[in-house]
């Protein structure tokens, strides 16, 4: 930069900038999908990381709010794509609105609380930069800017999330400005959502504000731990489980008959359809009750198999980090922090029309079980805690891990959308998770990705590993 | 400074801010609230931003900038950014339809 007359002739470009994504082959090959094997880099190399930032949170969609937590004009929540912070605010046109929050001025992070009703616009508190709800710049202080002919308002605002999209209430972002509709994202896999945000007709709502925590691990192993891992139940909660239940976790009579995991584009629910299971957990004989009979009611909308998925012992995960337990009601994004650590955020969903002292015991249960001092999620937290960091030690970075349960199950026969495998103790899903991860790694264009042989069920033929 | 002609009455619209500009002096600004009409500088009291890029909310004229808040009648200021003064508004008269205004700048600095 200079200050004589002849510089500043070009006035600043103050538009936004989303990058390309690039080709990381090398990153790729830490899962090998031959061996079903992942290299423990993808869990602690911060080149591996600021990789995941750029390749992944930078393209996919990405959850961002739920419709309900922002009726009005104005109204916001600020949340996190990746590591980027981000605030979402519903516009007078009833659209909804997503922005980085990092004033173009000197970047100070502009908003500072979590959420607000009926905003008038954001002022930074550096120097008074004010940007309206739709992110663009209305006006400065000092006195000086509008005496400043080079200094064109209107070009500069709060950098907008390229896309935002939602379905059946859940609000998504985008930071590529090529990435497919989000119903494309999403692909077959929206069968698997409407169990939770379809199985009633007056849809459903976030009640309760969130719950925010931090855990010492890398962002994936709770996100594979959702994607398919009911394995880790029967040991790991198995004293919570006693403690609420009385007895083990139980996967019902049919498992063998009923249980599977499906997975599409990486995304994955694994479930034993035996329907209540997981409510059951919440410790409340009334949601049972209300459950079964949901579930009863629900027949029409989402056929048999889906009816009973709703309360069943069931856990899933949109890639790359939007999870969500059917029967438990809770939603959750782990956002990443570095290699070694995540932002937990937590809600409750509900179904409108569902009474409200349902509501509240649903809102209650979650608590009391899937928050930081619920008796599920302090089980998990260590175990994700540990896997995370005994990887310091150097040599113990360099030894293989196991991810080869289920090799050879796919079920090619059962009327299901995705890749489908027999039994929900299974390790597919993880396994397609993280072949999703890598073409994410290995592919710069979105032609590639949503083409993909590996993680987009081909006839139900292809599958990983088999 | 003599009463000029600034606009014609049913431009000025209940609840809203319209910007008129008159030759060789600052942009002025007006607004009808509960029937009457307000003439007042469209240059914020506070950092040279226009008003008329704001809003009318419960009697007030909101900047939409750091949304200092001024009071119809009194042009009280209200949410005051530091150092902002209250608003002052011209004496102004309908006429068969005409608005004619005072502008005494003057006036408006406090
Ligand atoms: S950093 Fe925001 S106004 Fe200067
Ligand atoms: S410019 Fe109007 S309140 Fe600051
Ligand atoms: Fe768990």
């Amino acid at each position: 930069m200079c200050d004589n007359n002849s510089c500043g002739s070009a006035r600043p470009n103050m538009k936004p900038v989303y990058p390309k994504a690039d080709k990381y082959p090398e990153f790729a090959k830490l899962v090998d999908e031959e061996k079903s094997q992942v290299d423990r880099r993808v869990f602690t190399d911060e080149e591996v990381y600021q990789a995941e930032l750029k390749q992944i949170f930078a393209r996919a969609w990405l959850f961002l709010a739920h419709d309900s937590q922002i009726p009005n004009p104005g109204d916001f929540i600020r949340t996190s794509m990746g590591e980027d912070d981000i605030i979402v605010v519903r516009q007078r046109d009833k659209s909804v609105g997503a922005f980085i929050n990092s004033c173009p001025h000197r970047g100070n992070r502009v908003c500072h609380v979590d959420s607000g009703k009926k905003s008038r616009g954001f002022i930074c508190n550096y120097h008074g930069w004010s940007f309206g709800i739709d992110g663009g710049l209305r006006g400065t202080d000092g006195g000086v800017y509008d005496k400043d002919e080079t200094f064109e308002k209107s070009e500069i605002g709060l950098p907008p999330v390229a896309q935002v999209q939602s379905y059946k209430g859940l609000i998504f972002g985008a930071f590529d400005p090529e990435a497919p509709s989000l119903e494309e994202f999403l692909g077959d896999f929206t069968f698997y959502l409407d169990i939770m945000l379809d199985n009633d007709q007056g849809g459903t709502e976030f009640i309760g504000g969130a719950i925010k925590s931090e855990i010492s691990c890398n962002w994936k192993f709770p996100a594979e731990n959702f994607v398919g891992d009911i394995l880790h139940a029967s040991w790991t909660h198995q004293s919570g489980a006693q403690a609420i239940l009385g007895g083990g976790v139980d996967l019902g009579k049919r498992y063998d008959e009923l249980a599977f995991q499906a997975s599409i584009y990486g995304h994955g629910i694994e479930s034993n359809l035996d329907k209540v299971g997981n409510t059951r957990t919440l410790g409340y004989p009334d949601l049972v009750d209300y459950v079964f009979d949901l579930s009863e009611k629900a027949k029409d909308r989402l056929g048999e198999v889906r009816a009973r998925a709703i309360g069943a012992v069931s856990s899933s995960n949109v890639f790359p980090n939007f999870s969500f337990l059917p029967g438990q009601n809770t939603f959750r994004v782990w956002h990443p922090r570095g290699p070694d650590k995540i932002e937990l955020v937590v809600w409750t969903i509900v179904n409108k029309n569902a009474p409200d002292h349902i509501k509240e015991q649903y809102r209650k249960g979650v608590m009391m079980t899937f928050s930081p001092g619920g008796v599920f999620e302090m089980d998990d937290g260590e175990n994700w805690e540990y896997s995370t960091k005994v990887n310091e030690g150097y040599m113990t970075r360099q030894q293989p891990l196991h991810y080869a349960l289920g090799v050879g199950t796919l079920d090619e026969e059962r009327d299901l959308p995705g890749i489908v495998h027999k039994g929900s103790k299974n390790e597919a899903n993880q396994r397609l998770f993280y072949s999703r991860w890598a073409e994410f790694m290995k592919y710069d264009n979105w032609d590639d990705l949503q083409n993909s042989k590996v993680t987009l069920p081909q006839n139900k033929k292809q599958q990983w590993s088999d | 400074m003599s009463m000029i002609e600034i606009c014609d009455s049913s431009q000025i619209i209940e609840g809203e801010i319209t910007k008129i500009t008159v030759d060789g002096i600052p942009p002025i600004a007006v607004s009808r609230y509960e029937g009457g009409i307000f003439v007042f500088p469209d240059t914020c009291p506070h950092a040279d931003e226009s008003l008329s890029e704001g809003w009318v909310e419960d009697g007030r004229i909101i900047c939409g900038v750091h949304f200092a808040e001024f009071e119809f009648e009194t042009g009280e200021v209200h949410n005051r950014p530091i150092g902002c003064p209250n608003l002052t508004f011209f004496k102004c008269e309908d006429r068969n339809g005409k608005v004619f205004a005072i502008l005494n700048e003057e006036k408006t600095d406090v």
